[in-house]
């Protein structure tokens, strides 16, 4: 049973992840070494904040604080500050660049200092923000989920609504349910979760439905169809084959690091990379949910919280896995789930890192909607 | 001409704004400079927080633009404090909406009531009125955060159009409203605090600055309990935003502990706004039973964990537990659709 530590700086709680009940000072997972290892880690680095500059290097510190803590044969980091300071804060092309620069800077000084066998991945470029399109006068409900820009769901939506976001010159294209499940044959969906439509915005543009944050962005993620990969384990063609990579890497007896560059395509990374097709048909992962999920377990995830889903009717009482935002369930074949060694996560995007990796020990900061709690362990396997 | 709505009692003209910049005089009326624009999404009511206001249900929470104070460590001074003649080009989403769309986007999201809780609800009054009645048709209570700081006139039109309010005692002082908050004087607030609790259902909320006001909360306690020792108090540990970024968090064991003395005067004394929070659950003030557990995510996102009251009684020993509205989660549909599917398709 995964262990949760909360870390609201100078206070913590120990709490059941999958109940979010506090555990109790007898329990054995309070007691075991790995906890009071990680209480320690996490005092000594508090999160800055996600728009805050030294973010990412709170990561790196993190990250080189648990390999030598644990001594992973994997570890897997998440650097995520390019992504929310640049949606959100307008900046200069030299501003831009220095923190791509900052970022990669941290990219080396892990690999450095820790030594392992890098595989990096950028999740996509941003670009400007074009415009916006409302859906919120719709007499059915859109909902554009998870900070998502260029999808959205429609639900209960009238045949007046389908003619208007039909007629709307920056909808690139409305998917059909069946034709959307009919894309991803083979991923496991519950199609009740599915929206009944999927609309696409153009390049640049997003959507403003309800739940779209109040903060409107200066840059979203663009289109991601192909995104850089770094590595020197081989060849990965697309999304699902990176995992493979990262196993025979440590197979091969490497210590190996699966590090994630948020908002980073090919236009700004800044390592030698090759471009890995993020695509089906017209269909391209966006950071979030579906690409971490995708790129932990070498499957396609399209339709675990699918883009657009009514997530409102699944934030009631009596959820498992509070703490753990929108997921339901631990999602299975996990990248450290099925790796057969030590494994170990770290990163600054609130709730991916303990869910999607499924490390034995995971740290990273504890932000909604940008504002800083602190930090948030958790320990899936106490070895 | 003077405005009304607020203590700052500001000299409006067609293009003078005042504190607010919401209202301006026209044709010898003090008038909304940007009726029908509003902001909205939905929320849960503990998220809000309302502790003890329809419990578990979901709500459409709605606000403006502008403020009549400038807090040095609002957390919503991208909204609150932009300016309001920027539209939508101050970095936030705004909608021009009329009070029938609002109502309707309440009940297609099956929203159990309205709250207005982004910014001040004095600096948009006249709007509120209209949207409170096409509410009324609707069946939809209405609630709000408010910082109180409204003249005696505005306050009585709070209550008319609010059936349920959280009312923020950021201070105890004039010194440390003057200092923190930018008005002058405490008594205003302190006045409509018992005006408001009077007329309807009241919560409260401190956020506590370590080292500034955490010496004036056995006072405030005293003055809440002089009030009614019934109203829910929501001591906030601050989450040091906008001029205070850099300002250190406050001690949860410091403040905690400071609290100790509330706990024997009030019966509800909460202590969150940060993650993991072990004091978020309402105990029944007569015989200890837990009777309503709350999960605390910190920053506006507490959630309801369990409702153990019997029609708003302890169902140990059937005290009365303040309660504004009854409990009425909304219908977890789409688990349900799911579950349908799945036995469907076994």
């Amino acid at each position: 049973m995964s262990l949760a530590i909360v870390d609201a700086r100078e206070w913590q709680n120990l709490l059941d992840l999958r109940t979010g009940k506090k555990v109790k000072d007898d329990d054995p997972r309070v007691q075991a070494p790995q906890t009071a290892t990680l209480r320690d880690v996490l005092r000594r680095h508090p999160y800055p904040g996600d728009s805050d500059p030294r973010s990412n290097r709170w990561v790196t510190d993190s990250a080189l604080d648990l390999v030598a803590a644990y001594e992973p044969q994997l570890a897997c980091v998440v650097y995520g500050h390019q992504y929310f300071a640049g949606r959100y804060t307008p900046m200069t092309d030299v501003q831009r660049k220095g923190m791509m620069e900052e970022l990669f800077a941290e990219i080396d000084r892990f690999v450095a200092r820790s030594g392992y066998e890098p595989v990096v991945v950028g999740t996509g470029d941003m670009v400007p923000l074009e415009g916006e399109i409302d859906l919120g006068k719709l007499e059915g409900l859109a909902i554009s989920s998870h900070w998502s820009a260029r999808y959205a769901g429609l639900h209960r939506a009238t045949p007046r609504d389908l003619d208007h976001v039909r007629s709307l010159a920056k909808v690139e294209r409305v998917v059909g349910r069946d034709e959307w499940l009919a894309a991803f044959p083979d991923a496991e969906a519950v199609p009740a979760r599915v929206p009944e439509h999927l609309l696409l915005a153009e390049e640049g543009w997003t959507f403003v439905t309800t739940g779209t944050p109040m903060r409107r962005p200066v840059r979203v993620p663009g289109r991601g169809f192909r995104i850089p990969l770094s590595t020197r384990l081989g060849a990965a063609p697309s999304l699902l084959d990176i995992r493979g990579l990262v196993l025979s890497g440590a197979a091969a007896g490497k210590k190996v690091a699966l590090i994630v560059a948020e908002g980073v395509g090919m236009n700004d990374f800044l390592l030698p990379f090759t471009p890995c097709a993020n695509q089906t048909g017209w269909h391209y992962y966006e950071p979030g949910d579906g690409f971490y999920l995708t790129l932990s377990t070498g499957r396609h995830q399209v339709f675990a919280y699918p883009s657009g889903y009514n997530y409102l009717d699944e934030t009631d009482e009596k959820k498992d896995l509070p703490f753990s935002g929108y997921f339901l369930d631990f999602p299975a074949h996990a990248l450290g789930d099925d790796f057969p060694g030590k494994s170990v996560a770290a990163g600054n995007h609130s709730m991916f890192v303990h869910m999607v990796f499924g490390a034995d020990v995971c740290m990273e900061c504890f932000a909604r909607n940008l504002y800083n709690q602190g930090g948030f362990g958790v320990i899936h396997r106490f070895r | 001409m003077e405005c009304t709505y607020c203590e700052w009692r500001c000299k409006l003209g067609e293009e003078s704004f005042g504190v607010c910049r919401m209202y301006h005089a026209v044709g010898g009326k003090v008038v909304e400079r940007f009726p029908d624009r509003w902001s909205y999404t939905s929320s849960r009511m503990e998220a809000l927080p309302f502790y003890h206001a329809w419990p578990g249900a979901r709500t459409l929470t709605i606000g403006t633009r502008g403020c009549n104070f400038n807090c040095r460590y609002c957390s919503n001074a991208y909204v609150a404090l932009a300016d309001p003649a920027a539209g939508a080009d101050d970095g936030t989403h705004i909608h021009a909406m009329t009070p029938e769309e609002l109502v309707a986007m309440a009940l297609k999201l099956d929203c159990r009531n309205i709250v207005f809780n982004v910014n001040e609800p004095t600096v948009s009054i006249p709007g509120l009125l209209r949207l409170r009645e096409e509410a009324t048709r609707a069946g939809l209570p209405m609630g709000c955060l408010t910082n109180a700081y409204g003249t005696e006139e505005s306050t009585e039109a709070l209550a008319g159009i609010f059936d349920f309010l959280n009312v923020g005692l950021k201070g105890f002082t004039s010194s440390f409203y003057g200092e923190y908050i930018g008005v002058r004087d405490v008594g205003p607030i302190l006045r409509n605090l018992r005006t408001l609790a009077r007329r309807r259902h009241v919560e409260v909320t401190t956020p506590v600055i370590q080292g500034v006001n955490d010496g004036d909360l056995d006072d405030m306690a005293d003055y809440l309990a002089g009030i009614d020792p019934e109203i829910p108090w929501h001591v906030f540990r601050l989450l040091p935003e906008y001029e205070m970024k850099d300002h250190a968090y406050p001690s949860i064991d410091a403040i905690s502990r400071k609290l100790e003395a509330a706990r024997k005067k009030l019966r509800y004394v909460y202590f969150h706004n940060f993650v993991g929070s072990e004091w978020v659950n309402t105990v029944c003030p007569e015989c200890g039973m837990e009777v309503v557990e709350r999960l605390s995510l910190g920053c506006g996102g507490d959630k309801l964990e369990g409702f153990h009251c019997t029609g708003n009684r302890c169902p140990r020993c059937g005290r009365a537990i303040r309660m504004c509205g009854e409990y009425a989660p909304t219908a977890d549909r789409a688990t349900a659709a799911c579950a349908a599917e799945s036995e469907a398709t076994a």
